[in-house]
């Protein structure tokens, strides 16, 4: 009786099982790389309402952080500035820009700027931007170089295992208490010692418990 | 019956089925999506339903990908002293009647989200009760006012100014005469003047005020006799005897937060050398009182003047002078036991000036006098009971009925309803609604569109007390401010503001109106810095009254008479508040419709309650419909053990037929029977479906609660521990150690818990926990993470109830958690069992594993269709949790991180006491404590040392972090000893 299959087919089993081992493994690879934070979220940069540059602020006139988001060190936001302190400098400082027409028809008519959310934790994630700040951690550290964009965008994939990162090994990232803001900071020659020596006196003890930011 | 149906099929608060009265409603409501979705799928063939499905997911796939954009809003002008994130506190006072809460409200970016009670006020000291604690949630209710309306058009404020300026024309011209107001009772300066003034403008105008349950019925006598309003402060932590004739103290009375702290002063048992009060109830319905009673007596109320008589012959034998009639008859001939009586006289008489008598404030004036003359002639007045001039109050209280029946005589055409709702709250059969359309004019003001306000041509919108000024006098004539937290969400109006409007005509501002009142109490040079310190504190320092005595020269022997012996066949009616929504005031409150009866465990109802030889008697059982005499309405039965015979027992508030989405139609109305002493129960046939959160609340033979009496803690004071006999105990996986940081840990004391629930709701409002409605309770879905088992001990006909909170035990070696195949369940450094919701996948297994079941599964989304109103009363600290979700106690972690950052800031560690979890904070005997186990100079280190802590369910090898101290009661040696009593019958 003649073959029905021809003898090549006697591979199919092995071909079908190769194949379908790349495929899953390119499947899982793909979700790996591009289902992660590090792609989907790094990089996120949307347009906002009124042209701010953080990169002109920030880094060209050298504002402080704190002058805007001043409640930082006390909220566990750092909050966005209400219009007011905008017009604290521009009721004198460019009062006919175009670019600033929103910022004056906002303080002119009492409606609140809609600015776009960048750095967005999930609702679940509890993160207290006081408690960085007080052990030490430098606004650089997951927001990346803010003196230098002028369109903010996210630096750091911000997912939980980029946080446990430090939390687990916050040595290599604290920074003298009074730097937070400064984002030209370079590690110290003697950071470990340092930062041992930080985290003892600010009693720095970062959760790597679910509780310390899920509740 | 139409905003039902329209809820309904919008599937709008679905989550919350309470509508679950209407059988056809029933169905749909275990149902997980709208009825309309489910209709469209049945007509598809199971080709098209795969291919939607198909289609659906795809998509839902698609619109996963796309990030979300989130908005982020700043002020345009910040606010002084708003820190977006953090959260501020003010205080301010819930008026209740002629009572008021001193409470502290927490507020986030100027949006109230906690209540509460202040510890400067001596009403609340720091507690609150689950009415305080809900009231956040009234606030926020979609269901109250939006609009004023005139005849059903929508009118604006100064439509009814002008409306009113022109009434005012014409009746000042008269005096008054055809103007009638019936109020709620108050105590508060400002409406106090605003009435005064009332009354020097229109001198013939009718005002009345009205509470349906009205607890200062009792004191009126003495009132009469003392020719002042008066206000009677009982001192429970100076008794060391106290005796209670249907007074539930604890629970329904006024200042029962404060009476209750007192009463567990008396009773908080270090050592076993401490001494303990005892207290004796007498009583026909089981209330929470009664749970707390050494001795209870239960006794039908046409007995309980025979009583009063045969207690004072009783001590009138022992040499005692009251100036009261005796009793002719022996005890025997009221149907109670003449040992206890006897017990009970001896008790009383050998601790004169230590003993304490309260009738409950709805009893006659009559025996309101009586059990003042006992306390007299026990030396009591003065010491353990004072009584206060009631500065600033009006309760002058007329029912609505005869209120409208005097000004009938008067031709009453005009006639203004403050904060009152007579058509739903009258007694009998009496329709006011027509006597209403008679009326030219009716003003209806109140926070919700109600059953009396469909019948007035006016109605007001009132604003809520966190959203308007005014004044207060609580407890002891202490004077404080209600001052508003958020600006009025449906343009309502205070109180103090329509008082005013109608006092002078002059249309101002709460805050300009309470501000003069208290420029007339305030020193005038000082008035700017006293005021802030009162908007800092919530009440005037030293504003309270002094004692008053009570001149009886010229008042004749007091003879109170029995009342009539029940017709035989024939039971007593007694009517009751309801512990949860009270007169019915706080019917539209999801949380509190929710509560269960701390006694009867019902939720989402009310009942005719009846004992077990009467139910047998009448062959009745749980759920049965009955019809009371020939009334219209059918009500269900629930047999209630421990309610004196021949008794139905009804709880008011219930069977509202226009209370909002959540009240109307739950329960069955008690007001309308309220007249009769004596009713007959006649089948009907139907069947009641209960929500009953603990029907067999049985022990299981296990030593779960454990209690002794006083002697028996004496002779042997690790009786609680030794319960139970356990071999060593060993782990079979490695244990962690827990000796370094912060070890949190709770104690909660049996022997000071009263079973209020006021944890239950403050843990509700603390942690965004659900409502799931009445078809969700009776499959047993409640979300609440600290509940109250209630278990009954003893013979069944009068058993004795003990009551035990129970939440997490966060057990250090959890079973819960080896169990979970996610890790969503783990334990942290500082032993807290915490739960990630972001990592549960709903397997369910945890909850089956926990011995003390604890957890609680979130069934559906509980939260989709929650309004957008209510939405802002949720705690943005708290994750609000997602269908397929479990979930359960944290020991309030977000308070415990806040504390920790809080300390950390300032580099110290957390002071002991620091951090209160939301369920100890809001406890009024302050039964629950928590703190750091490990330091042990803490308080709660120092409890778990206590003789009586045990560790429930110890003999798993779990380590509870949670631990119960035992309870004590103090049984007189003459009665029978009830915890002995018990073991005979084991035996």
């Amino acid at each position: 009786m003649a073959q029905i299959f021809p003898r090549w087919t006697n591979h199919l089993p092995t071909i079908a099982a190769a194949v379908s081992l790349f495929v899953i493994m390119a499947a899982v690879g793909f979700f790996w790389y591009y289902g992660s934070p590090k792609y989907t979220d790094v990089g996120y940069r949307p347009i906002q309402p009124v042209p701010f540059s953080h990169k002109l602020h920030a880094g060209d006139l050298g504002m402080d952080c704190r002058y805007c988001h001043s409640k930082v060190e006390k909220s566990i936001h750092a909050n966005v500035p209400p219009t007011q302190t905008c017009m604290n400098c521009h009721k004198l400082i460019l009062p006919e820009s175009e670019k600033l027409l929103p910022v004056r028809e906002s303080y002119a008519t009492g409606r609140p700027i809609e600015w776009t959310r960048v750095h967005m934790l999930p609702d679940y994630a509890y993160f207290d931007h006081s408690a960085h700040l007080r052990a030490g951690v430098g606004c650089v550290s997951c927001h990346g170089r803010i003196d230098r964009m002028d369109v903010v965008q996210q630096a750091e994939p911000l997912s939980m295992s980029w946080c446990l990162d430090c939390h687990r090994q916050p040595q290599k990232h604290l920074r003298p208490v009074n730097q937070i803001t400064n984002m030209d900071w370079q590690p110290l020659a003697e950071q470990i010692s340092f930062a041992e020596k930080q985290i003892k006196e600010l009693n720095i003890n970062p959760p790597v418990d679910c509780s310390g930011c899920h509740r | 019956m139409e905003d039902k149906d329209k809820f309904d099929r919008h599937g709008y608060w679905r989550s919350l089925n309470e509508l679950a009265d209407q059988p056809e409603f029933k169905e749909n409501l275990g149902r997980e999506f709208p009825e309309t979705v489910l209709e469209g799928l049945a007509g598809l063939s199971r080709r098209s339903f795969l291919g939607l499905m198909g289609a659906s997911l795809a998509l839902a796939g698609l619109a996963g990908c796309r990030k979300p954009v989130e908005k982020i809003i700043p002020y345009v002008t910040p606010p002084e002293e708003i820190i977006p994130g953090v959260a501020n506190y003010y205080a301010t006072t819930m008026p209740m009647g002629t009572e008021a809460y001193g409470v502290i409200v927490e507020c986030h970016e100027g949006r109230p989200t906690k209540i509460e009670g202040n510890p400067r006020h001596p009403a609340t000291r720091g507690a609150a009760n689950a009415w305080i604690l809900a009231s956040i949630l009234g606030l926020y209710d979609p269901d109250r006012s939006p609009k004023i309306l005139h005849k059903g058009l929508e009118k604006n404020w100064n439509d009814f100014v002008a409306y009113w300026r022109e009434l005012d024309k014409k009746y000042s011209a008269t005096g008054g005469e055809g103007l009638a107001i019936l109020t709620e009772p108050f105590s508060s300066p400002s409406l106090f003047n605003a009435l005064q003034m009332f009354r020097r403008r229109f001198p013939k105008t009718l005002v009345k005020s009205w509470n349906p349950v009205n607890y200062n019925t009792s004191i009126s006598g003495l009132e009469n006799i003392a020719q002042h309003n008066l206000k009677a402060i009982y001192n429970f932590d100076k008794a060391k005897v106290i005796l209670s004739l249907d007074a539930d103290f604890l629970a329904a009375e006024p200042d029962s937060l404060a009476a209750a702290a007192d009463f567990v002063k008396g009773r908080k048992v270090d050592s076993p050398l401490d001494s303990m009060n005892r207290l004796y109830v007498v009583e026909s319905n089981y209330s929470l009182t009664g749970a707390m009673a050494d001795h209870r007596l239960r006794l039908s109320p046409d007995h309980l003047s025979g009583f009063i008589r045969a207690l004072a012959g009783e001590l009138i034998r022992r040499g005692i002078n009251i100036n009261l009639e005796p009793a002719s008859q022996a005890p025997s001939a009221f149907a109670f036991d003449e040992t206890w009586i006897k017990v009970l006289a001896e008790d009383l008489s050998t601790h004169k000036g230590e003993g304490l008598i309260r009738v409950g404030g709805t009893h006659s004036p009559e025996l309101g006098l009586a059990v003042y003359h006992l306390n007299r002639a026990l030396g009591n007045i003065g010491k353990t009971v004072t009584y206060y001039e009631a500065r600033d109050t009006f309760d002058d209280n007329l029912a609505p009925e005869d209120f409208l029946a005097k000004g009938t005589g008067d031709a009453i055409t005009t006639l203004i309803l403050l904060g009152v709702n007579p058509v739903y709250a009258s007694t009998g059969t009496n329709d006011l609604s027509s006597a209403l359309a008679k009326i030219e004019n009716t003003i209806h003001f109140g926070e919700y569109f109600n059953e009396t306000a469909e019948h007035c041509t006016w109605h007001i919108p009132a604003a809520h007390y966190l959203e308007s000024w005014g004044d207060v006098r609580a407890a002891d004539g202490i004077a404080g401010v209600i001052q508003p937290m958020i600006a009025p969400l449906y343009d309502g109006r205070s109180a103090v503001e329509l008082w005013n409007l109608l006092a002078t005509a002059n249309d101002e501002t709460g805050y300009e109106i309470v501000r003069r009142t208290w420029a007339g109490i305030l020193p005038e040079s000082e008035f700017e810095n006293r005021w802030r310190q009162i908007l800092h504190d919530g009440l005037l320092d030293n504003s309270a009254s002094k004692p008053m005595e009570i001149n009886f020269a010229g008042v004749d022997k007091i003879i109170i008479n029995d009342s009539p012996a029940t017709t035989s066949g024939k039971l007593n009616l007694v009517v009751v508040p309801d512990t949860s929504v009270f007169d019915g005031r706080f019917a539209n409150s999801s949380w509190l419709q929710e509560l269960p009866d701390p006694i009867t465990k019902l939720a989402w109802d009310n009942a005719a309650l009846v004992s077990i030889a009467t139910a047998k008697n009448l062959n009745l059982q749980n759920g049965d419909m009955v019809r009371i005499d020939d009334s219209d309405t059918a009500v269900p039965i629930w047999i209630q053990p421990g309610i004196s015979e021949n008794t139905v027992v009804m709880n008011l508030g219930y069977g509202r037929t226009r209370a909002g989405r959540i009240g109307t139609g739950v329960g069955f109305n008690a007001y309308k029977l309220r007249h009769k002493k004596e009713i007959s129960l006649e089948k009907t046939g139907g069947r009641h479906h209960f929500a009953n959160t603990q029907e067999h609340g049985a022990m299981e033979g296990r030593a779960i609660f454990r209690e002794a009496d006083l002697e028996k803690y004496r002779r042997d004071p690790k009786f609680a521990e030794k319960m139970v006999e356990h071999p060593p105990l060993k782990s079979i996986f490695k244990e962690h150690s827990y000796d370094q940081g912060y070890q949190w840990g709770m104690t909660i004391d049996l022997n000071s818990c009263i079973g209020c629930g006021a944890c239950t709701i403050a843990c509700q409002s603390e942690n965004n926990i659900p409502v799931v409605g009445k078809e969700q309770v009776i499959n047993g879905r409640e979300m609440h993470w600290i509940r109250n088992d209630r278990y009954f001990v003893g013979e069944s006909d009068d058993p004795r109830v003990v009551i035990m909170p129970m939440a997490c035990q966060h057990c250090e070696n959890a079973p819960c958690e080896s169990v979970c195949p996610v890790s969503a369940t783990t334990h942290d450094k500082e032993g807290l069992n915490v739960m990630t919701y972001n990592r549960c996948i709903g397997t369910r297994y945890c909850s089956n594993n926990c011995p003390y079941k604890v957890r609680r599964f979130n069934f559906f989304n509980y939260t989709k269709d929650m309004p957008e109103t209510i939405k802002m009363a949720q705690n943005p600290d708290v994750t609000v949790r997602f269908r397929g979700v479990m979930e359960k106690c944290t020991f309030c972690v977000q308070r415990i991180n806040r504390g920790k950052q809080a300390a950390k800031k300032e580099n110290r560690t957390v002071r002991d006491g620091e951090i209160q979890t939301a369920c100890q904070q809001a406890c009024p005997t302050k039964a629950i404590t928590f703190g750091n186990i490990l330091d042990p100079d803490s308080n709660v280190a120092r409890i778990k040392k206590s003789d009586r802590n045990y560790a429930l369910l110890a003999e798993l090898n779990v380590k509870p972090r949670n631990t119960y101290l035992a309870k004590i009661r103090t049984p007189h040696p003459n009665l029978e000893n009830m915890i002995d009593s018990e073991k005979k019958d084991k035996g």
